[in-house]
């Protein structure tokens, strides 16, 4: 039971404090009905309030002022406000209901027990009614943060998969190329074709692959060479490449859509800007069980103009979220110019246990 | 009256090509007499052949073709052409500036060569004011402003130069006339003096918390006060703690 005082605000003490009046009035009905006490009900609403009330600033004296800290001493801080509040407060009713303290203190000792007793008794019940209520807020509070925070992540996966399918189809990208499609197709009506088939097989695959979980690396380089083939029409003479991934890899899982970005990268912030053009080299390793994607451009080198672009952030966070630690993004510099971005993400039976 | 000349500057073959032969079908008198690949080839282009008009893709190596036209502003009719710059183009509506958006359609072609004819046969001369309007649209454009910190840092690692972003730096440290910086996988040395590495550091990320150290605030997790009474720096994932100095302590006031 937690009873650290939560926030001080005059207004909520108030409320407890008028509450623990109310329900002295309750207490002292119900004892006269029974006819307990004193004679009339003026008699135990007076000797009811005294002790509620004393109860009450002992409580709040223990809680504000020595603030326990462990639950235990919480607890034992509690009993003894209690008790100490309860004596005191029957002390002052009967005193002010007229009955003379070395009266009853000697003689009649076992009814003033009873009186402190019943003191406690009911002081348990509305504590105990407090300290649920109390407890009930925060963990409403607690629930409504979660439900904050969850909401955040989800709003920010959803962002996260549309600035995705925005990447994935760009729209210079796209415009681009079928303005090419467009022109080829009254000058050379094969190459046309061939250039919309690779943009059809790109376009099928990438927005496809967003909403499956893995594919293979066989598939995704399928993708990537129908990307690379397009900006190779386009590019003319200034772009090569060559993907070098063994045929014994093509079965391999592999996460969709982590080396289209860095691929779009190269090209877009590598080779695209360089007037001679370059090459880009993609290879594929096995080195015990982790499995590596290298993608190398001859392009500006660290991007001169300063945009990483969302893709390199986007394959971080996603390898973490994947794979945790075991799945890792590096860069460095290619020699002789241009960029190297390797993928790395293990592979053996555990893969997938890593997914959080 | 003199026939006409027009350049088409555009690093796509085919989508030079394509408007060269849109262009033919359009205004047949007009002729192009020169195709550039960049925003070089385009001034020097421009420079050689003076042509009345100058079709410039905004996308190209080396120079730009907004650059382009900042250069040649007032000696030609500019009409840019672009598949999809959103500021551009709404920049291009507001300023009512030629340009053509690729695909070309035969419609917007035709309309944009009755409009260079008209200015051409009124023997208006081509604006200068398109040089400060394209200086203003470069300045406004997001992707173009170059980042004022730094982003990665160059770590020697093997035979190669390892590119390590600086959000991924839990903290450098001064190293004699190096920096160590030290991250997940470890610990690296940069030929760079931490003094230098504090001017190029964005200073809302990176806090001086020492002379010799300059932490990453997103990694660190809590800061306390020893028992004699410094600071110190704890981080998430990593064991070792680093103390504040006095002078620095006052940063994590607001924390």
């Amino acid at each position: 039971m937690d009873i650290s005082p939560s926030e001080i605000s005059p207004k909520k003490h108030l409320r407890s404090l008028f509450i623990t009046v109310v329900f002295c009035a309750l207490v002292a009905l119900f004892l006269t009905s029974v006819k307990f006490g004193g004679e009339t009900f003026l008699e135990n609403l007076t000797v009811s309030l005294c002790i509620g009330i004393s109860t009450f600033l002992c409580v709040f004296t223990v809680r504000h002022l020595l603030k326990p800290t462990t639950p235990l001493m919480q607890f034992i801080a509690i009993v003894i406000a209690m008790t100490i509040g309860s004596i005191t407060g029957s002390l002052v009713g009967l005193v002010i209901i007229g009955v003379r303290p070395s009266l009853f203190i000697i003689r009649e000792y076992a009814f003033f027990i009873h009186i402190v007793l019943i003191g406690l008794l009911f002081g348990s019940i509305i504590i105990y009614y407090f300290f649920s209520r109390e407890r009930i807020r925060s963990t409403e509070a607690q629930m409504q943060e979660e439900k904050i925070r969850r909401l955040t992540s989800e709003k920010k996966a959803v962002e996260t998969n549309l600035k995705l399918l925005q990447a994935q189809i760009e729209p210079h990208f796209l415009f681009n190329t079928l303005s090419n499609i467009l022109s080829l197709l009254d000058t050379d009506l094969n190459k046309g074709k061939s250039m919309l088939m690779d943009l059809i097989h790109y376009l099928r695959t990438s927005l496809a692959k967003t909403r499956e979980e893995a594919t293979t690396l066989g598939q995704e380089m399928e993708m990537i060479k129908a990307y690379l083939n397009i900006f190779k029409v386009r590019m003319e003479g200034r772009l090569r490449y060559r993907i070098d991934v063994p045929k014994s890899f093509e079965n391999i899982p592999f996460p969709p859509m982590l080396v289209q970005p860095l691929v779009e990268n190269a090209i877009r912030h590598g080779i695209e800007p360089k007037i001679e053009g370059g090459e880009v080299n993609i290879l594929a390793k096995k080195n015990g069980d982790v499995i590596s994607v290298e993608i190398a451009d001859t392009g500006t080198g660290l991007y001169e103009d300063g945009d990483m672009g969302f893709g390199i952030s986007n394959v971080r966070e996603r390898l973490q979220s994947l794979y945790g630690d075991k799945g890792r993004l590096i860069l460095e510099e290619n020699h002789p110019s241009g960029l190297k971005a390797i993928i790395e993400v293990p592979y053996g039976t555990d893969q997938g246990d890593h997914r959080r | 009256m003199e026939q006409t000349k027009a350049i088409i500057a555009d690093d796509e073959d085919q989508l030079r090509r394509y408007l060269k032969s849109q262009l033919s079908e359009v205004w047949s008198d007009l002729i192009i007499c020169g195709e550039a690949r960049n925003g070089k080839e385009a001034l020097e282009l421009i420079d050689q052949c003076r042509p009345e008009i100058a079709f410039l893709d905004i996308r190209m190596p080396g120079l730009s073709g907004l650059e382009v036209a900042k250069e040649i502003a007032g000696s030609c009719w500019v009409v840019f052409v672009t598949a999809y710059d959103q500021y551009a183009v709404e920049a291009f509506e507001h300023e009512a500036i030629d340009y053509l958006l690729k695909p070309v359609t035969p419609e917007r072609l035709e309309k944009t060569v009755k409009r260079l004819k008209d200015q051409i046969i009124s023997s208006q001369k081509p604006p200068q004011e398109i040089a400060e309007i394209v200086e203003r649209l470069m300045t406004s454009l997001p992707k173009r402003q170059a980042p004022t910190y730094l982003q990665f840092v160059r770590v020697q690692k093997g035979d190669g130069v390892r590119l390590i972003p600086v959000e991924e730096v839990y903290y450098f440290k001064a190293s004699d006339k190096y920096t160590m910086v030290i991250t997940k996988e470890g610990e690296s040395l940069i030929r760079k003096p931490i003094k230098e590495l504090a001017d190029e550091l964005d200073p809302q990320q990176f806090w001086r918390i020492h002379r010799g150290t300059i932490v990453n605030v997103q990694c660190v997790d809590q800061v306390s006060r020893s028992v004699t009474g410094r600071g110190v720096v704890r981080f998430k994932g990593r064991p070792e703690s680093l103390a504040v100095s006095r002078q620095y302590i006052h940063l994590f006031k607001q924390m």
